[in-house]
């Protein structure tokens, strides 16, 4: 591991983008060196950092591992992959993008069921109609279960779902799902409802620092540095 | 803890073996059933939640498998694979590992490995026998290990249900009340409600719906739900269907119209939820709520006084023994007669054994009926830790 601060962002895309737009706005210049399609980067206005661009998805693991020191990623990402993300990360700053609801949804045609409670009320007649328990399509499982349990919930199966989630209770791989939403159209084109009370995480993109990086004096200035501009 | 897990190896199979010479010879045939398991059973048995404790995984082939948190389920597999129609009696006991996620951290009495020793007794139709059979043969395994200090706790959701049977309430309500004792605050919740506002979940359903559901014309609900999605242009999607929908709606119409769970019967219920008793006290503790609450509950409190005598004649000291109502809700397939033995040194959360009665689990494994199941487990690990840090001493 290097002495400097290594901060991992987003490594393609609108979140790239964004991200490189947030630091900007911040006085701060997001920059790949070398390579166009290269992994490495730096700071502009901050010599003593380290750019790593890193795949959107993993970089809550880089921070769970400590093998970054800050990155920019989401709540529901940082959620999902940590049972115990407040003794493994700590949130600097809320960067104003990637808003996003983790919901429940069920068919708009269960009229009967707006609230969790009313899901749990047809656990028992639906396992008694198809000899199994509900299915729920995510690919937040840790999330889904958690919430699920607080709700007092525990009579369903998780399937897991990588892609297009909303469709699978038309095509009859899952009854209900749990996914990641902006506006609630793509849910409504599909026929799907978020339930009354079916919000699991309000999600958005963060600057994250890792407890469990080697922090050095150095390190911890270079980040007090980008988080006093961030803040400012 | 691996390296601890090695260095112990000797005294926790020493251990092991005590007890299982002790089941065997009590006629439970020694079985080594595979520790990878699919995953699918575990989780239509018990649940998601305990996704949240195995370690679940996806082999090349996509299939989805997992580390047995238990070796329960694994033995009533094995049987059903030598005796598919499960129509044959069998006794078996084993030895082997075990795994859950611990989410605390390993600790010494919730290791992520742990070792399992036990029995498990299938198809024997003499319930009240069976279970004491378990419980003495668990007991007298922990003794002949070494384990003198220690006290044994028993539930029985039997009486839970007869208490439900007796009371007067519709059956969905009483479908529900059983379902919901595995979730103690939900429970009181339901209670509540019932006694309060039966009707609460109907004041929800459309007034131009709620119109046309009648119970006493179950036929047309259907059809007024399928004309009210029709109407707004709601897509029927999914496997559930119309008709459960209007199934549902109609119970909520229905509990609107019933009489609300009368204050007494609720008190009733809450009141044997809390009994607490010395065993040998518990059932005339039951009998004096019966008879309070004018409610005949006697064949459900005669086995469980059968079962207390059975014990007693196999040499189980019922001095040591507590009855618990509330006891019974941590695993959701256990169907009867619950216990557990602890000890003072590891507490209440960390029992040395554990067991019961559970007989819809080899049906929901495959069986083509239910068969009476009884098993118990011991935690060989805390059995040693208990044997090793006083516990094989004084009686506590």
């Amino acid at each position: 591991m290097s002495e400097k601060l290594i901060l991992g962002v987003p490594s393609k895309g609108r979140l790239m983008e964004q991200t490189q737009e947030a630091f900007a706005a911040a006085g701060l210049t997001l920059r790949k060196t070398g390579n166009e399609r290269g992994y490495r980067g730096e700071v502009a206005e901050l010599p003593e950092i380290d750019v790593a661009f890193i795949s959107a998805s993993e970089i809550a693991w880089n921070l769970k591992t400590g093998r970054v020191h800050l990155g920019v990623t989401g709540e529901d990402l940082v959620s999902e992959q940590m049972s115990d993300a407040a003794s493994r990360v700590t949130f600097l700053k809320k960067l104003g993008f990637g808003n996003a609801d983790v919901v429940v949804a069920v068919p708009d045609c269960w009229i009967d069921v707006r609230t969790m409670a009313d899901l749990a009320e047809i656990a028992l007649p639906f396992r008694r109609a198809h000899g199994r328990w509900y299915r729920v399509a995510t690919k937040y499982l840790n999330l889904t279960r958690r919430f699920f349990a607080t709700k007092g919930l525990s009579d369903y199966r998780i399937v897991e779902s990588l892609g297009a989630t909303e469709g699978t209770p038309a095509a009859g791989t899952a009854e209900l799902i749990v996914d990641i939403t902006t506006t609630g159209t793509t849910l409504a084109a599909n026929g799907l409802r978020i339930l009354d009370d079916g919000l699991v995480l309000r999600s958005e993109a963060n600057l994250v620092s890792s407890n469990l990086a080697e922090w050095t004096p150095a390190t911890r200035n270079a980040m007090n540095e980008i988080a006093a501009r961030m803040a400012g | 803890m691996p390296a601890e897990t090695a260095k112990q190896f000797e005294a926790l199979e020493a251990n092991a073996q005590t007890l299982l010479s002790v089941f065997t010879r009590g006629g439970f045939e020694a079985v080594s059933p595979a520790i990878i398991q699919p995953a699918s059973v575990f989780l239509d048995v018990v649940g998601e939640k305990l996704r949240a404790r195995t370690y679940v995984f996806s082999d090349p082939d996509g299939d989805e498998l997992c580390m047995r948190p238990d070796i329960t389920v694994p033995t009533c597999r094995l049987h059903l694979e030598r005796h598919p129609d499960a129509d044959v009696p069998a006794k078996y006991s084993y030895n082997g590992p075990a795994f859950r996620f611990q989410p605390l951290g390993s600790g010494h009495a919730h290791t992520r490995e742990f070792r399992q020793t036990g029995i498990e007794a299938f198809g024997e139709a003499n319930r009240e026998r069976a279970e004491a059979e378990v419980v003495a043969t668990i007991v007298s395994g922990l003794e002949a290990a070494g384990l003198s200090g220690y006290q044994l706790r028993f539930g029985d959701l039997g009486l839970l249900r007869a208490i439900l049977r007796a009371s007067d309430m519709p059956s969905r309500w009483r479908q529900r009340l059983m379902h919901l004792f595995w979730h103690p605050a939900a429970f009181k919740a339901e209670l509540n409600r019932l006694t309060v506002e039966p009707g609460s979940a109907s004041t929800h359903i459309p007034k131009a719906l709620a119109d046309a559901l009648d119970p006493d014309n179950p036929e047309a609900a259907e059809a007024a739900v399928a004309t009210y999605l029709e109407d707004k242009g709601i897509e029927v999607i999914g496997l559930r269907s119309t008709a459960e929908v209007a199934d549902n709606l109609l119970g909520r119409v229905a509990d609107a119209r019933s009489e609300p769970l009368s204050a007494k019967t609720a008190q009733l219920i809450a009141s044997y939820v809390a009994i607490v008793a010395p065993a040998r006290a518990s059932g005339r503790r039951l009998r004096e709520l019966a008879t309070l609450m004018g409610v005949n509950i006697e064949a459900a409190v005669g086995a469980h006084e059968w079962r207390l005598e059975l014990l007693a004649q196999a040499g189980v000291d019922l001095d040591r023994a507590e009855f618990s109502a509330d006891f019974g809700r941590q695993l959701e397939y256990y169907t009867g007669f619950v216990f557990e033995v602890v000890t003072q040194g590891l507490g209440r959360r960390s029992p040395v054994a554990g067991g019961g009665r559970y007989d819809h689990l080899l049906k929901a494994v495959g069986a083509p009926q239910d068969v009476p199941a009884v098993g118990a487990a011991v935690h060989t690990d805390r059995l040693l830790a208990a044997v090793t840090n006083g516990n094989g001493g004084a009686h506590v």
